[in-house]
């Protein structure tokens, strides 16, 4: 069993390690790119190729429906988006891109 | 005779020319009220020229600071374009400079603003009514009510928790679910400590809310020994892009589960409601998970512990619990709706031991390799597309979940379910719902069950 586990353990730490990898190397051109460019195109720049918007839709909808932008005033939707972060395990651009986008749809 | 009617005449001249002259003698008299003098009427002008100067410097004053402040957005808005929106230090001094702008706002709004704070809370969570009629059980109804405390004392800090509060027998049950703090280290990490949702348990963690479950009950396997729940410790989890596609993690310890072994019907099972420690060692956990497109993630997770008691027999035993997962959400235009299709199947094993080794507890020797296993699979199809809102607010939903014996084989049979649902959805957070249960424990008689629920997000 101990055996199992270790190969389990060492599975997932090598998934997290390949991944932390491709993300720290690959395209060092678009880190720099984020970096020299205003923060306000962050929501409107597309990230993983979709907008807040879709960012909204599909990590809402993976569990429920999802809730009009007009439901919540904007303080409120900053705590909501950040506690639904940490339960979807969402990015924080994509937490970032999801906010400015219910806050700019009222 | 006609002298006198003169006299009458000059009389009547003479009021008349009184009555004629009174007002312009009034007005001529400096001590008479509603009437000023010529001196009056200069100091009066002076004073309001003297009020028209003050403001006029008033305006003026209001004028430079609106300026000011328009100075102070334009200092955070060039920050803004300087700094990228991953760097906390960055961040931090937009924060920084918002402050400021914030401090040359308006009185007014400053005030305002002093008034509301700079933390944020938000009462969230939900409700529910249901009745239940299960074949061999009296029929009932049960309600609950499950506030959700989330209170963000600064962009990085997030504080919630979760209370249970239901009607019981002649009084009411308030249960803490849920309360942890958690800190964002950067777009990728967060840390949290507390008492949390178990990763690994896909559906406690996000489909528990009766507005998020589509079925007014719950899955067995997921509560009943297989699958971790509730664990009080310290996590840290996270997500991040490869490419197109993403991975989300989750790691943990915490204290872990108790071996159940003083009763012959539970002995070997694992209860994950067991809060507080039984010994030194901790239990470790996680969850993986990939998503290879938007609206599809499969998952790993896993626990392993030393659940039984410090200073006895069973201190060195090891158990281990693996589960896979899977969550698919696509919109069909063929289907002309959306279907959810929710997947987990969770096995437990506990290393070999012998329970009631001396016949004490009446039931021993009992020598077991303890295994158990159980999940679940729901699909769910809500026709969105359709023009007809009757129809576009209907979700029907089918759900298999099963449960394996007890490990002693002296307890619970295994028990497989079929539900069959349909809920009506009256806003994007309030649905009403029907459904039906088979459920046939093996060996037993069946435990069909009724149900009706409306439930309610806010």
């Amino acid at each position: 069993m101990i055996r199992m586990l270790s190969r389990s353990l060492l599975a997932a730490f090598l998934i997290l390690f390949i991944s932390t990898s491709l993300n720290l190397f690959a395209d060092p051109k678009a880190k720099q790119r984020t970096a020299t460019e205003p923060s306000d195109t962050v929501s409107s720049d597309s990230y993983m190729g979709l907008t807040g918007e879709e960012l909204w839709s599909n990590n809402c909808l993976r569990c429920h429906n999802i809730r009009p932008p007009t439901m919540y005033g904007n303080a409120q939707w900053d705590v909501i988006v950040h506690h639904m972060r940490l339960r979807a395990n969402i990015t924080g651009q994509e937490q970032r891109a999801i906010v400015e986008f219910l806050k700019s749809s009222k | 005779m006609k002298k006198i009617r003169h006299y009458y005449y000059l009389a009547a001249i003479i009021q008349g020319v009184f009555i004629i002259a009174s007002p312009v003698a009034r007005a001529q008299d400096p001590t008479t009220d509603g009437y000023v003098t010529r001196k009056e009427y200069e100091d009066l002008k002076a004073q309001l020229l003297a009020m028209k100067k003050e403001l006029d410097a008033i305006k003026k004053e209001k004028a430079t600071q609106t300026q000011e402040n328009a100075q102070g957005q334009a200092i955070v808005e060039s920050h803004k374009k300087v700094a990228p929106p991953e760097s906390s230090q960055a961040q931090a001094g937009a924060d920084t400079h918002k402050q400021v702008a914030t401090e040359a706002s308006p009185p007014v709004v400053e005030a305002e603003g002093s008034l509301l704070g700079t933390t944020k809370f938000l009462l969230a969570g939900w409700a529910e009514g249901m009745y239940e009629q299960r074949n061999g059980q009296v029929s009932t109804f049960s309600a609950s009510f499950n506030p959700i405390f989330l209170w963000e004392l600064t962009p990085k800090i997030l504080f919630d928790s979760r209370l249970e509060i239901e009607p019981s027998g002649g009084g009411t049950n308030v249960n803490l679910v849920n309360a942890q703090i958690s800190y964002l280290l950067n777009d990728y990490v967060a840390l949290g400590v507390g008492e949390f949702f178990s990763p690994s348990n896909v559906f406690v963690e996000r489909f528990e809310p009766q507005w998020i479950n589509r079925l007014p009950d719950r899955p067995i396997g997921v509560y009943h020994g297989v699958l971790p729940n509730i664990s009080v410790g310290a996590q840290v989890r996270g997500g991040f892009p490869i490419g197109p596609t993403r991975v989300d993690y989750a790691f943990y310890v915490s204290n872990g589960p108790t071996l159940s072994t003083f009763d012959a019907r539970t002995a070997g099972t694992l209860d994950f409601n067991s809060y507080t420690d039984n010994n030194d060692n901790k239990a470790v956990g996680g969850r993986v998970g990939f998503l290879p497109v938007p609206g599809v993630e499969v998952g790993y997770g896993f626990e392993t512990s030393k659940p039984g008691f410090q200073g006895t027999a069973f201190a060195d035993v090891q158990a281990l619990v693996q589960s896979v997962d899977l969550e698919i959400t696509r919109n069909s235009d063929l289907l002309k709706g959306r279907i959810n299709l929710f997947a987990q199947y969770a096995w437990s094993h506990v290393d070999h031991a012998v329970y009631d080794p001396d016949g004490s507890l009446g039931f021993g020797p009992l020598s077991l390799t303890a295994k158990r296993d159980g999940g679940y699979a729901e699909i769910a199809y809500r026709p969105t597309k359709l023009d007809i809102d009757l129809l576009r607010n209907l979700e029907l939903i089918f759900r298999w979940d099963h449960l394996s014996p007890d490990p002693s084989g002296l307890g619970d049979p295994s028990e497989t379910r079929w539900t069959l649902g349909l809920d009506y959805w009256l806003s994007p957070s309030t649905v009403v719902k029907a459904a039906y249960e088979w459920d046939k424990p093996n060996g037993e008689r069946n435990r069909n069950a009724l149900f009706f629920q409306t439930a309610i997000g806010f």
